[in-house]
């Protein structure tokens, strides 16, 4: 690095994304392609992550199942904290599979369903959800998703240190959104591509074929 | 029994002391050697006494302060004045005066028929009241309440604290009373209809106290006070002048026995009041509203009540029913459940608004009524010292508290966990089941068990686990409803042409009941890379059914 270089990056109205090394550690994803390119070597926890795709089961589960398997199989201090083990599932298109969960390590004992009559209940109960700390992770299926809503579930995650995940369509890309980390599903010609969208702390980028 | 040596001055001139008086005029069944037992009693007690002299009138809600109102009774034919309110008595109501008198003397006066079952009612609410103060309430007479306090007093922080918690409360719901505290229960209730604040600890400090009351406060029959008069004698300290024989004959014993009991030279033994184990109260509204506001003030009263309640039995409910009446429309009842058992007035309060948002009442509101459901025993858990701060700033609220909430926002079907089920179907694979609060380990396979990536398992393994479907490649995403796929050229057709990468799984169960499969299995892809689990009927061909998606 010269020093001219060097002059310009001390000079304080300068800000560098990637420099800032106040970024937490983040929970491993189980691929390790994708681990790569995630800022805190993982999934940001205590934030909200959203994952854009065009339709249900192009992989979108199987991307976060380690990650979910391993939260819920940690063991919860007695008494103090006793509570944040919920992976609560808000308005799944489908129903989540038993034996399927348990075949990737899933504890169902931990594991919470909410099936809300409206966008307006999804997302208040996922607001509660989160800020409530008893929940490791809160998964959130929406249509009604907009800017304000997303900041609301950032804070709230933030508040009760919890996982927020919203799954929205490909058509919400180019709406703007508070999400930590918007990452979107592509069908990819071997198997499925991720591209980063936004990522605090991180860049964008594409991961060809994450499970492979 | 240092009291007992001390014969009263008064009594002296009789040769006999007072326990062989007592065996020998009212033939009590004193044992043999009752002045050790009886030194022996262990602890000290204290009573408190309350006393409600406008009662009857309070019961009835003729306790307001502009209107005049008077309660009768109609005893023998004749209509008498019981009991008059301020404003009667200002414009020189009194009691014992004839209803016809009365309304002479003041015309707007209301009269109001006594009700000896709402006093009833209003006493026993007032036991239950008084329950959280101790564990010994007596209801003594109609309008007498007696607490026994001595064992109260280091956790109520003293006697004069637990006093101004008492009166505060008892002026908060608008009653009359007066309070005396005496080491006997008569003496105490004496004290009180005495309506002086008075305060005695000790035995010895009872004789002096309880001297200068007057007859009335005895609650004796008129025939004997009238007499009493007659030789002149017009207070307690009088009486205990008297020679005791003479007093007994003359009296009868049960006077003599009551003047023992009260000085505390005898036992005095009560029964303790319990009220029934389920609350129910009711709240009149002063007129019919409507305002949620104001219904929920009235329903918090209530929760009150019944945490009050329920503290004085160590209970707690799961459940809690409101019943709101009006008088246009048939009673609406709403029915609060919580998913774990409590009595804390914050917690049913949050519950019921999440509820009663969502309630329309047809008619504006002029009753409520709060019912319990079935108490338990509260189980008190065990915590860790709060050594630690968590590092969960945000964690406020329990687990089970969390899903009360959803589940009384969104509804009850709403929110539910999943389990296993042992079974070959794959649709009957699992269950709803409802939220347990608290968490079990993990006692199932772990990933690295499972080896059904390692393409297809040996079937022997299904008999050691609890399902095949532990071993066999399952989808994340079932259908909740099967959905059958158009055929184009011979090949099924979901987003596109599914080409099959795998199968056939032949699941043939179930033939015991009336929904029997026979379906082979294929994992499918379409040309969006999704993966999906179709099947077909066995002997059936080219009609595809999708069951699950790979997600």
């Amino acid at each position: 690095m010269n020093d001219a270089l060097r002059k310009i990056l001390q000079n304080p109205r300068v800000w560098r994304g990637q420099g800032q090394s106040q970024q937490q550690r983040g929970l491993t994803s189980g691929y390790p392609k994708l681990d790569r390119h995630l800022p805190g070597g993982g999934w940001p926890l205590q934030a909200l992550t959203e994952i854009l795709l065009e339709h249900y089961g192009t992989g979108e589960l199987q991307l976060l199942m380690p990650a979910l398997a391993r939260l819920s199989r940690k063991q919860l201090s007695p008494g103090v904290s006793a509570g944040a083990g919920w992976i609560t599932w808000i308005n799944p298109p489908f129903d989540p599979y038993p034996p399927a969960l348990l075949q990737w390590g899933v504890n169902l004992s931990r594991v919470l369903m909410v099936r809300p009559k409206s966008n307006r209940e999804a997302l208040w109960a996922a607001e509660q959800a989160l800020s409530s700390g008893n929940c490791a992770a809160v998964l959130l299926w929406s249509d009604a998703l907009d800017d304000a809503a997303s900041r609301r579930l950032q804070l709230a995650a933030e508040a009760g240190s919890s996982w927020a995940i919203a799954f929205r369509s490909s058509r919400a890309r180019a709406q703007s959104s508070a999400a930590a980390l918007r990452i979107e599903l592509l069908a990819g010609s071997t198997g499925t591509d991720i591209g980063i969208l936004k990522s605090r702390g991180g860049r964008p980028a594409i991961v060809r074929d994450y499970a492979g | 029994m240092v009291v007992r040596r001390r014969k009263p001055a008064a009594l002296q001139e009789v040769t006999a002391t007072p326990d062989e008086l007592v065996q020998q005029r009212l033939s009590l069944p004193l044992p043999e050697q009752s002045p050790p037992a009886l030194s022996t009693i262990p602890a000290r007690r204290l009573w408190l006494c309350i006393h409600f002299p406008a009662l009857p009138l309070e019961a009835l809600n003729g306790d307001s302060p502009s209107a005049a109102h008077a309660v009768f009774s109609g005893e023998q034919g004749v209509r008498q004045v019981l009991l008059a309110s301020k404003a009667a008595q200002a414009a020189g109501i009194a009691p014992r005066m004839p209803v016809n008198a009365a309304l002479a003397l003041q015309p707007e006066l209301q009269l109001l028929e006594r009700s000896p079952r709402k006093e009833q009612a209003l006493i026993r609410q007032l036991a239950a009241w008084a329950e959280q103060f101790t564990s010994f309430v007596c209801i003594e007479s109609a309008c007498v309440l007696l607490l026994e306090i001595a064992g109260s007093l280091r956790l109520f922080g003293g006697l004069r604290e637990l006093r101004q918690r008492i009166t505060a409360d008892l002026e908060h719901k608008g009653l009359t009373s007066s309070l005396a505290i005496a080491p006997t229960p008569l003496a105490a209730t004496w004290l009180a209809r005495s309506r002086r604040r008075v305060c005695i600890q000790a035995l010895q400090n009872l004789t002096g106290a309880l001297s200068p009351l007057s007859l009335q406060c005895l609650d004796w029959p008129e025939s004997v006070t009238d007499s009493l008069k007659g030789m002149g004698i017009s207070c307690i300290g009088d009486c205990l002048r008297l020679p005791r024989q003479g007093f007994a004959k003359r009296f009868g014993s049960a006077r003599l026995l009551q003047l023992d009991r009260a000085m505390g030279r005898l036992p005095d033994p009560r029964s303790n009041f319990r009220t029934p184990q389920r609350f129910c109260a009711e709240f009149e509204l002063s007129q019919e509203q409507s305002d949620g506001e104001l219904i929920l003030n009235a329903c918090e009263q209530l929760l009150q009540e019944m945490s009050c309640f329920l503290l004085a039995r160590q209970l707690v409910v799961q459940r809690v029913q409101f019943s709101f009446f009006s008088l246009q429309a048939p009673v609406t009842h709403l029915i609060v459940g919580s998913s774990e058992a409590g009595r804390a007035v914050c917690r049913w309060l949050e519950l019921l608004k999440i509820r009663f948002e969502r309630l329309t009442l047809a008619a504006p509101v002029i009753s409520i009524r709060l019912r319990g459901g079935r108490p338990a025993a509260l189980e008190a858990e065990n915590r860790p010292l709060p050594f630690r701060k968590t590092d969960r700033g945000g964690q406020s609220i329990s687990p089970a508290h969390l899903v009360e909430q959803l589940s009384a926002r969104i509804g009850d079907e709403a929110v539910h966990a999943i389990n296993l089920v042992a079974e070959h179907r794959p649709q009957y694979a699992w269950g709803r089941v409802g939220v347990k609060p608290g968490f079990h380990a993990m006692d199932m396979a772990t990933p690295s068990q499972v080896p059904w990536n390692r393409g297809l398992a040996p079937l022997l393994f299904a008999d050691l686990q609890k399902t095949n479907s532990l071993l066999l490649r399952r989808p994340l995403w079932m259908l909740p409803d099967l959905k059958k796929l158009p055929v184009v050229d011979g090949k099924p057709v979901y987003q596109g042409v599914l080409e099959l990468l795998s199968g056939p799984e032949r699941i043939e169960t179930g033939w015991w009941d009336d929904n029997g499969v026979a379906r082979d299995y294929y994992v499918a892809v379409n040309s969006l890379g999704v993966h999906l689990w179709i099947y077909k009927n066995r002997g059936e061909k080219n009609q595809w059914f999708l069951h699950g998606i790979f997600g």
